[in-house]
């Protein structure tokens, strides 16, 4: 196997949220709950894969929501039997089991040189990771409730597509993919956030438990892609007109429940096992670029499936569509490039 | 539409969770200073700094839902109705307690409002509450049960059994795990192997929900719908409230094992009712003034069940042998 250019520069980050899929969907729509002991052996089985492919150290995000806890303990246990791990160094910041860990955890990794960040979590937890830093490049693992954004794939290919790119085996321009984000304005930027899959404008007017799984109160749904194979509210424009997460723009779908407007019913997933009929008035393309202002007059904006912005009445809400707006490691073309250039092959047969 | 109530919740009910948090914040500062003085027999811990949990989860019930409590309880009693004065001469054990007396701070019960009591034994509320869930499926008038437990009780075999037996008889029960991240002084780090509460209820097969127990409207929202799915015969499910606590496990804690700073931090940053009245005065429902009448008028109610506490009779010799299942 090809030695990595510049090994002892290899580092990568972990940022692990304990509490993603943890939301009332438990209850309304018997959602899965991935227990922590699963997390970590996600975990165990991205440093376990890092360290064979020449990661010396890896960061991660301190928590108490059980993950450091155990992981350390099953660390102790593996080195009683003599596996082989990275360094594994937890980032010197007090946890307050809010997102903000994740946004600091983020920031920290940048700090530190990392050259590319693990994500176990859902939508949210990757929006997060991507607010708090758009240009390192993120490796999702799906840990949520609708895993839109981060592909659903085991964590150790995952981890070696990572360790590639991370030791320099393979460049920027082959491992890397761009994607699209949203972006929410309030009041030309008094507040903003943004959104990785979806933006949804709700009538209801609180952030309350955060989820969203009342199509009642939907009134539009912006979309970065759309896939009819998505579970959660993207799956509305998935199945309506789909969007590829790799294609150019993005969609809006304008929602209607008054039988005189609206264009048609359709029924889509909108939450696991919740297949809901939702009044669609009109759909159109998002070009990046273009500021789409928000019509209802006060509501709440829901990103990647949580409310999050109330707003009232005179708040002038905006979504831009934004391409080119962060790098995700691609592992499928990692692997590919990897088994067409020999990459895991330890002689040099070419056969 | 500025100042139409966004809130799931009408403004006289916002007002009133409002006055309940308000009462068991004062109840709880009073008991911290008047403890101190020495003027409180036995032992007290405070809820202080977890009152949306309670306020949230019993804003669903009726007197006919029982609770089951913990050692923690002043906030559970005042959600669930409990007569503040007769709770504060049960705390100075007067004639006159909800106990009358003999009870004190961790046996505090009234259960005519379904309180069915505080409890000393830290897990051995969640078996009771199976019990009074077992009772409602049999009455069938959609009544419910709910056990409190901490994040240390949460441990407890009682309480792991109670799970299962819920699970096994679909029982109309919520099971709330207070998660204030310290069991007595012991961090979670340090007491539990798998530190994720609602981890407890998956291993039985019952749905969990974790919950920002410092925000109101996540916990009522949350409580709601599993309340309501419990009433429907749709079963048992455990609610992680994520919360902090502004005192130590118990009155005269000296609390070494907090971070530097972190009281500081928590009473700024997490603090229930900061948030809730943040949030309605920000949608223009309720004015701050409003909130600071409700201020006054909660001081003026606490002021006034110490008044009539240190007034009231301490029970005679003859009470001793009163309330006991023994004949004398």
């Amino acid at each position: 196997m090809p030695t990595a250019s510049r090994p002892d520069a290899a580092r990568i980050g972990i940022i692990a949220n304990p509490v993603s899929a943890r939301d009332i969907r438990r209850v309304v729509a018997n959602a899965s709950n991935l227990q922590v002991a699963d997390r970590v052996n996600m975990v165990l089985r991205v440093l376990t894969t890092v360290a064979s492919l020449d990661v010396p150290r890896v960061l991660m995000m301190p928590d108490r929501g059980g993950i450091r806890a155990m992981l350390l303990r099953s660390l102790n246990r593996e080195r009683n039997l003599h596996h082989a791990f990275p360094e594994v160094e937890f980032l010197d910041m007090e946890p307050t089991s809010t997102v903000d860990d994740t946004f600091l955890a983020a920031r920290m990794m940048r700090a530190a040189g990392v050259k590319a960040i693990v994500v176990l979590g859902g939508d949210g937890t990757h929006r997060a990771v991507v607010r708090a830093c758009a240009d390192i490049p993120v490796a999702g693992l799906s840990t949520g409730t609708n895993n839109t954004f981060p592909e659903m794939r085991e964590s150790t290919i995952t981890a070696m597509a990572v360790a590639l790119y991370a030791t320099g085996r393979l460049t920027p321009e082959r491992a890397l993919a761009p994607n699209k984000m949203l972006e929410i304005s309030i009041n030309e930027g008094e507040r903003r956030d943004i959104a990785l899959v979806d933006a949804v404008i709700s009538t209801d007017r609180c952030i309350g438990a955060r989820a969203l799984w009342k199509t009642e109160t939907l009134s539009a749904v912006y979309l970065t892609f759309a896939e009819p194979q998505a579970i959660g509210l993207s799956a509305i424009g998935g199945l309506l007109q789909p969007v590829g997460r790799r294609e150019a723009g993005g969609l809006a779908v304008h929602l209607s429940h008054d039988p005189a407007t609206r264009r048609l019913l359709l029924r889509a997933p909108i939450a696991p096992g919740m297949v809901r009929e939702v009044g669609i008035a009109h759909w159109e393309p998002m070009p990046a670029g273009e500021p789409f202002p928000v019509a209802l007059q006060a509501g709440v904006v829901a990103l990647d499936g949580e409310r999050e912005i109330a707003f009232n009445a005179g708040d002038r809400v905006r979504i831009t569509l934004r391409e080119n707006a962060f790098p995700t490691v691609d592992v499928a073309r990692c692997m590919q490039a990897a088994a067409r250039e020999g990459l895991f092959r330890l002689s040099s047969s070419t056969l | 539409m500025a100042g139409k109530n966004p809130f799931p919740l009408s403004r006289d009910e916002l007002l009133k969770c409002y006055r309940t948090m308000g009462t068991i914040r004062e109840f709880e500062e009073r008991l911290h200073i008047d403890f101190g003085r020495g003027d409180i027999p036995g032992f007290v811990h405070l809820y202080a700094g977890e009152e949306a949990s309670a306020a949230g989860i019993m804003s669903h019930l009726g007197d006919g839902d029982r609770i089951a409590s913990t050692h923690r309880g002043h906030g559970h009693c005042i959600s669930k109705g409990v007569n503040v004065v007769a709770m504060m001469k049960e705390i100075y054990g007067r004639t006159g307690g909800a106990c009358n007396g003999k009870g004190g701070s961790m046996h505090i019960a009234d259960v005519s409002k379904g309180m069915m009591g505080a409890n000393g034994i830290l897990g051995a509320g969640a078996p009771l509450a199976c019990g009074a869930a077992l009772a409602a499926k049999f009455r069938k008038k959609g009544e419910v049960a709910i056990s409190f437990v901490g994040d240390g009780a949460s441990n407890q075999g009682t309480f792991l059994e109670s799970l299962n037996l819920a699970a096994v008889w679909n029982l109309p029960v919520l099971f709330v795990v207070e998660n204030n991240g310290y069991a007595e002084s012991t961090s979670r780090d340090y007491g539990t192997a798998v530190d994720s509460y609602v981890d407890r209820a998956a291993g039985f097969g019952l749905p969990g929900v974790t919950v920002d127990g410092t925000d109101f409207f996540a916990v009522y929202e949350a409580a709601g719908e599993m309340i309501k799915r419990a009433r429907e015969g749709g079963g048992p499910a455990l609610l992680e409230c994520k919360m902090v606590r502004f005192y130590g496990h118990f009155e005269g804690d000296a609390q070494t094992y907090r971070g530097a700073g972190e009281l500081d931090k928590i009473r700024a940053d997490q603090d229930c009712m900061k948030k809730f009245r943040a949030q309605v005065t920000a949608a223009g429902v309720i004015t701050a003034d409003e909130l600071k009448a409700i201020d006054r008028e909660v001081l003026g109610v606490i002021e006034n069940a110490v008044k009539e506490a240190k007034a009231a009779p301490l029970p005679t010799l003859a009470d001793l042998t009163t309330d006991v299942y023994v004949t004398y």
